[in-house]
C-alpha cells in the first residue's frame, strides 16, 4: 500500500471540496447556536436543521468525490496516476469518512455538551448517540453504494434509503422500552438495549466497509 | 523482453457485445506506434488493458517490464497518458494540477513544463472550466509530458481539435521524438495524424489486430494498379491482391505485395498497366479492413 499516494488523493478531494466542507462546519455551528439559544421551538428547529446539514454533507461528499468523478470523466486522470484500485478505494473511504467525522463529531460533541448543560435533558444522551451513529451508518451506506456502483441513480437511492432509515430507526429506537424509559429523565441511563443497538450499528458500519473493499478488490474494469 | 516497452501475448477480453480477441503486440523501446481502428474496434480497450485499468481475461501483458495489471502502480510511474475522454478538474486551476502532478512524479521537469506553457499558450492561474477543448487537451498533454515518461500513451488525443490546435499537438509530439528512449503508443481513427508521427502502424478491427508493420513497409507495398485488359482476356494472377474493382475491361487491383516485376508480369499477360498509384494510410487501412471482413464473411 502506497500510503503517500493515498494521502495525496485524500488531500486532493478535501481541497476540491473545501467550500462544501467549510459550509457544513458553519452550518453545524450555526444550528448548535440556534439550539443553545434555549426554548422548545429553537431546540426543535435547530435539531432538524442540524440533522439536515449532517445528512447533506454525508450524501454530498460521496456524490461529489466518487460519482461526479466518473460522470465528469476525471476518473481516468486519477486512475492513470501511479495507484492501484485498492489504493483508490482506500483513499475514497478514508477521505470521505475523515472529512465527514469533522462535522459529525462537532455535532455529536456539541449536542452532548448542550444536553449536559441542562440537567433536565441528560436522559437524551444515549438516544442522541444512537441517532448520531445511525447517521454515520447511513453515510457509510451511501459511500459503499457510490464506490461499488459509481452510479448516480443507485447512490441517490441509497441516500433516500438512508434518510428513511434515520426516521424509521429514530422512531423505533424511541419506542424500545429499555431506551424510552429513561429518555426524558434527568440522568443518563445506558440500558442494555441502548448498548445492543449501538453495537449493531457499529457492526453494520464495519460490514458495509468490508463489503466495499471485498467487492472493489474483485472488480476487473475500472473505466 | 528488456527492449520492449509493451508486450501483449494472446490477450483476450470478453464483454457481452464485444470481444477483444487474441491480441499479440510488441512495441520496441524508442518507437512510435500508431494504433488505427474504426470507432468500437478495440483501441481503447487495448489501451485500458495496457494501463491496468481493465483486466484481461486471458493472456500476458508486460509494460516497461512490469506485469499488468498486478504491477500497474509501479508501471504507471513511467507512463504518461492522455485520452480524449479524460478530463481535468474544472474547478481547479492548471497551476494546481501542475503542483498536484509534480508532487507525485519525482522526475517532473519544471523548466520543460514552463516551456510547454509558453508553446501551448496556457496560463497557469486559469481554471480548467474556462479553457477551450483544445486548451484542455494541451493542458493534459503538458501534465503527461512534463513528468518525462518513458512511455507515452495517447488515446485519440486529437479528436475534436481544430486544425491549428491539432497541428500544435502533433508538432509537440514530433519534438518529443528527439528523445530516442521515449516510446509512444498513439491511437486514432484519424490516419492522417497517425501517418505524420508514427513509424510503426497497427490496424485493429472488430477486436482483432489485422496488420502490424513499419509504416514505410505499408506505404511501399500497397499499390493500386489500373489495368486495361484486351477483349476476352483474363485478369493476370498477381501476388497479394486484396481487392478487385473497376469494370470488366478496366479493372483496378489493390495489392499489398507490390514490386516492380508486377508491371512486367501484367504486360506479359497481355494487360496494359495504365497507372500504379501509391496509397495513403487511410486507403490502406480501409482496403485492409474490407478485405479481412470479406474473408470472414466467406
Amino acid at each position: 500500500m502506497n500510503y503517500a499516494m493515498v494521502k495525496r488523493l485524500m488531500l486532493k478531494d478535501w481541497y476540491l471540496q473545501r467550500w462544501a466542507i467549510l459550509g457544513s462546519l458553519v452550518g453545524v455551528v450555526v444550528t448548535l447556536g440556534i439550539i443553545a439559544t434555549g426554548g422548545k421551538v429553537a431546540f426543535l428547529l435547530g435539531l432538524i436543521l442540524l440533522i439536515m446539514v449532517i445528512i447533506s454533507i454525508g450524501a454530498q461528499m460521496p456524490v461529489a468525490t466518487i460519482v461526479t468523478e466518473r460522470k465528469e470523466q476525471t476518473l481516468p486522470f486519477v486512475m492513470t496516476l501511479p495507484i492501484s484500485y485498492w489504493e483508490y478505494t482506500t483513499s475514497k473511504i478514508w477521505g470521505n469518512l475523515l472529512i465527514f467525522l469533522v462535522p459529525w463529531l462537532t455535532m455529536l460533541l456539541g449536542s452532548v455538551a448542550l444536553l449536559m448543560y441542562d440537567p433536565k435533558t441528560h436522559g437524551l444522551i444515549p438516544y442522541v448517540a444512537i441517532m448520531a451513529t445511525e447517521i454515520l451508518m447511513s453515510t457509510c451506506l451511501v459511500l459503499c453504494v457510490a464506490l461499488i456502483t459509481e452510479s448516480q441513480g443507485w447512490t441517490v437511492s441509497a441516500i433516500m434509503a438512508g434518510n428513511i432509515g434515520v426516521n424509521a430507526i429514530g422512531y423505533l429506537v424511541a419506542h424500545i422500552p429499555g431506551i424510552a424509559k429513561g429518555m426524558w429523565g434527568p440522568a443518563v441511563q445506558w440500558s442494555s438495549a441502548a448498548s445492543v443497538v449501538l453495537l449493531v450499528e457499529f457492526a453494520t458500519i464495519v460490514l458495509l466497509l468490508s463489503v466495499t473493499f471485498f467487492v472493489q478488490a474483485r472488480k476487473k474494469d475500472f473505466l | 523482453m528488456n527492449d520492449l516497452s509493451v508486450h501483449f501475448e494472446g490477450v483476450s477480453k470478453n464483454y457481452p457485445h464485444f470481444t477483444l480477441n487474441d491480441i499479440s503486440l510488441e512495441l520496441p523501446t524508442g518507437t512510435i506506434m500508431g494504433l488505427i481502428g474504426a470507432n468500437g474496434a478495440g483501441k481503447s480497450t487495448t489501451i485500458r488493458i495496457l494501463m491496468g485499468l481493465v483486466h484481461q481475461d486471458q493472456g500476458q501483458v508486460h509494460v516497461l517490464g512490469r506485469a499488468m495489471p498486478q504491477e500497474q502502480a509501479a508501471a504507471k510511474l513511467d507512463i504518461g497518458f492522455v485520452s480524449e475522454d479524460m478530463r481535468l478538474y474544472g474547478s481547479a486551476t492548471l497551476a494546481w494540477h501542475m503542483k498536484f502532478v509534480r508532487s507525485i512524479y519525482a522526475q517532473w521537469d519544471q523548466p520543460y513544463a514552463e516551456m510547454l506553457l509558453q508553446r501551448f499558450d496556457l496560463k497557469p492561474p486559469q481554471k480548467i472550466k474556462g479553457l477551450s477543448h483544445g486548451q484542455r487537451v494541451k493542458a493534459a498533454l503538458l501534465l503527461a509530458l512534463a513528468r518525462r515518461p518513458r512511455l507515452l500513451v495517447l488515446d485519440e488525443p486529437t479528436t475534436g481539435l481544430d486544425p491549428v490546435a491539432r497541428q500544435e499537438v502533433l508538432g509537440e509530439l514530433m519534438a518529443v521524438l528527439a528523445d530516442e528512449d521515449r516510446t509512444i503508443l498513439f491511437s486514432s481513427h484519424n490516419t492522417l495524424d497517425v501517418e505524420q508521427i508514427s513509424d510503426q502502424i497497427t490496424f485493429i478491427d472488430r477486436g482483432r489486430i489485422i496488420a502490424s508493420d513499419d509504416k514505410e513497409i505499408f506505404l511501399d507495398r500497397w499499390r493500386r494498379l489500373r489495368l486495361v485488359l484486351p477483349p476476352e482476356a483474363d485478369l493476370p494472377s498477381l501476388p497479394g491482391v486484396v481487392q478487385v474493382g473497376g469494370s470488366g475491361r478496366l479493372p483496378v487491383l489493390v495489392t499489398n505485395r507490390f514490386d516492380a516485376a508486377m508491371v512486367s508480369a501484367c504486360n506479359d499477360a497481355g494487360a496494359t498497366v495504365q497507372a500504379v498509384d501509391p496509397m495513403t494510410l487511410e486507403e490502406i487501412f480501409v482496403a485492409n479492413v474490407h478485405s479481412r471482413r470479406e474473408k470472414q464473411t466467406v
